[in-house]
């Protein structure tokens, strides 16, 4: 499997999708509702967006020094290591009876923010990268976990809309701050 | 007139936290900032601590940050290939020596005011040394960092400040002969798939710590969706889960715990026959332990003991823990396909304060698995234990239920119940040592958990 999202990053750079044009703008609905089918807890819906190729993955972050910085992202044990497969029996889990990490449902809202869009060497694949701040909050907390970090992802035409084929989340804290990631980001 | 050591300042004597003839604890003790402060000094400043595997840091000058209950401190490897540990704490004034989780550096210097320090944590000197800025009242020798003990046991890196204190083998007592079933059985041994998970809960340490002795029983609730959508849901209706709740539980005075779960069930379905007509080797031939293969099960026979591969291949230590703060997870997983993966992991739950605790996962695998089970293992484990597990997102979040629970001032007052009392004994032909009881998952290795904290919270100096 391939974890080189960094060089795909740079490589992409150099076909950028213009901000407010057509493409674009279908790419940032499809994020937007993608964000608010899981926000709305429709995760079986989510589900049906995701490519059977899916690669999902969270590394953990590690505090490194500047020169060592390239380091900082780790991706030989991560947060999250899914695929198609393993995500199909996570939304099983949650939709089934007894998932109680999420039920009762944490109060989730995502922000995505600072999308780019990139084309690929793929005429039916782009490259999207976008800012994440998710809020969670669960009981009576007064306080909401919050959620940071920078979403890499590779979205397939599928028809009238896409399919979400690759997504890694690179997450600001080296020790997260939410006691689980029973929720999808 | 200065009380009693064992007095808290309203007067409770922490000896009555705990009931032992009806087997209770008091919720206070999850939820009081001086019970907390005890227990950094009395268990965290006392027992030995797993700080992570060797292999996180296999080269000279390599070195990790971990914790020491509530102290950071930096273990190293030093260029002769010891580990040392080392409070994180520069004894000029007291700035953090090092601030980067990881990394390589044959020499420490405070970023402050450049105190420098070898990586075995002696002290090397400070800087503009003609005029010796770290005076002439005491020698270099007396300004090292401070050094913890340290061992290693099948790779494991422990560390305590009891310098006098029990050997490690001592601490784990009879448990070690269980431990050594899962840590010291192939030729190669251990390594980390990558630096542990980290991640906070707002929880007491102690509500995990105590369902680390080897909470069988709340499999059944707390994690019942196994049954329902997982790995061990039945064709037709119903759950295997609670036939999973059968083995032998091991128990330790040292708080300890092991639950060895049978493994017969599993090899019938394999291979439609039952384990007693199947030799030794065949059993664990057909069903590994975790990472090992049909091919590198013939090592097992160089590290144990006959006695201690009949137990491999009949009641395998599978979930538990290690006082005061480790769990590990030695299962095995069947597989959609009939097959069985195996997941291998370890925790501990760092104290943060009263109500706080940050979970540490490590990934194991066997060095000398082949790779490309090896990633099947790391997803499987992934998936189901840690930050995203499945498994443990529930634990997670019943933790911070139980500490707000402890702070109610009726609820404080409420106990928790060990009373689920084994009355059988060690399964006929056992050959293994320390408390053992067979049968369905009881209270006995939690509560004997329960009995060392007191014991260590109420020891004379």
């Amino acid at each position: 499997m391939t974890h080189d999202v960094e060089q795909s990053v740079m490589d992409a750079m150099r076909a950028p999708v213009a901000i407010g044009s057509e493409r674009y703008n279908t790419i940032l609905t499809f994020l937007y509702h993608e964000a608010s089918l899981l926000d709305n807890l429709k995760i079986s819906e989510w589900g049906n967006i995701l490519a059977t190729d899916l690669l999902y993955n969270i590394p953990i972050r590690h505090t490194r020094s500047s020169r060592d910085n390239a380091m900082s992202v780790v991706r030989t044990c991560q947060h999250m290591l899914d695929d198609y497969r393993s995500m199909l029996g996570r939304i099983m889990r949650l939709e089934g009876n007894s998932a109680w990490a999420e039920d009762p449902p944490s109060r989730v809202r995502r922000f995505i923010t600072n999308v780019l869009v990139y084309e690929t060497d793929k005429a039916d694949e782009f490259l999207v990268v976008s800012n994440m701040l998710v809020t969670r909050n669960r009981f009576d907390d007064d306080q909401y976990d919050l959620i940071s970090g920078v979403r890499t992802d590779i979205l397939r035409l599928d028809e009238a809309s896409y399919k979400l084929a690759r997504r890694e989340i690179i997450l600001d804290q080296a020790v997260l701050g939410t006691p689980n990631l029973g929720i999808f980001l | 007139m200065s009380r009693n050591k064992n007095e808290l300042a309203d007067g409770t004597n922490i000896a009555d936290l705990v009931r032992i003839d009806t087997r209770e604890v008091q919720m206070r003790t999850l939820e009081d900032r001086e019970i907390y402060e005890l227990e950094q000094e009395r268990l965290f400043g006392k027992t030995w601590l797993m700080l992570g595997h060797e292999s996180e840091i296999p080269n000279s000058n390599d070195f990790v940050l971990r914790y020491m209950g509530d102290d950071s401190v930096i273990v190293t490897r030093t260029k002769d290939g010891e580990v040392h540990v080392s409070l994180n704490v520069c004894p000029h004034r007291g700035m953090k020596i090092c601030t980067t989780e990881a990394g390589n550096s044959p020499v420490h210097t405070c970023i402050y005011h450049g105190w420098a320090f070898r990586s075995n944590g002696d002290f090397l000197g400070s800087p503009i040394e003609k005029e010796c800025m770290h005076g002439k009242i005491m020698e270099k020798e007396e300004l090292g960092l401070r050094k913890a003990r340290v061992t290693l046991y099948g790779g494991l890196i422990f560390a305590t400040w009891n310098l006098e204190g029990e050997s490690f083998d001592e601490f784990l007592g009879d448990a070690k002969w269980y431990y050594d079933l899962m840590f010291c059985r192939s030729d190669a041994g251990m390594e980390v798939a990558g630096p542990p998970q980290r991640f906070i809960v707002r929880a007491n340490w102690k509500t995990a710590g105590e369902q680390s002795a080897a909470d069988g029983f709340h499999t059944l609730m707390l994690h019942r969706w196994l049954g329902e959508v997982g790995n061990y849901k039945k064709e037709g209706a119903g759950s295997d889960l609670a036939e999973e709740m059968y083995g032998a539980e091991v128990s330790s005075p040292h708080g300890h715990a092991l639950r060895c779960i049978d493994l017969a069930r599993k090899i019938r379905r394999l291979t439609g026959k039952e384990p007693s007509e199947l030799s030794l080797e065949e059993k664990l031939r057909i069903l590994p332990p975790p990472g090992m293969t049909a091919e590198t099960v013939d090592q097992l026979k160089n590290n144990l003991t006959d006695d201690q591969m009949e137990v491999l291949a009949w009641m395998p230590p599978q979930v538990g823990g290690m006082f005061p703060n480790i769990v590990f997870a030695f299962i095995y997983i069947p597989q959609p396909d009939g097959t069985v993966i195996g997941s291998m992991a370890l925790h501990t739950y760092v104290p943060k304060g009263p109500d706080k605790l940050e979970f540490m996962n490590w990934v194991l695998v066997e060095k000398d698995t082949p790779p490309e089970l090896k990633e099947q293992m790391v997803k499987q484990t992934l998936n189901l234990l840690g930050t995203s597990g499945m498994v443990e997102q529930d634990d997670s979040d019943t933790w911070p239920q139980m500490t707000i629970s402890a702070k109610g001032p009726q609820g404080s007052k409420s106990t928790m119940k060990y009373q689920a009392i084994y009355e059988t004994s060690k399964p006929k032909g056992w050959p293994g040592p320390g408390i053992v009881n067979e049968g369905f998952t009881k209270d006995d290795t939690q509560w004997h958990w329960w009995l060392y904290w007191l014991e260590l919270m109420t020891a004379e100096k």
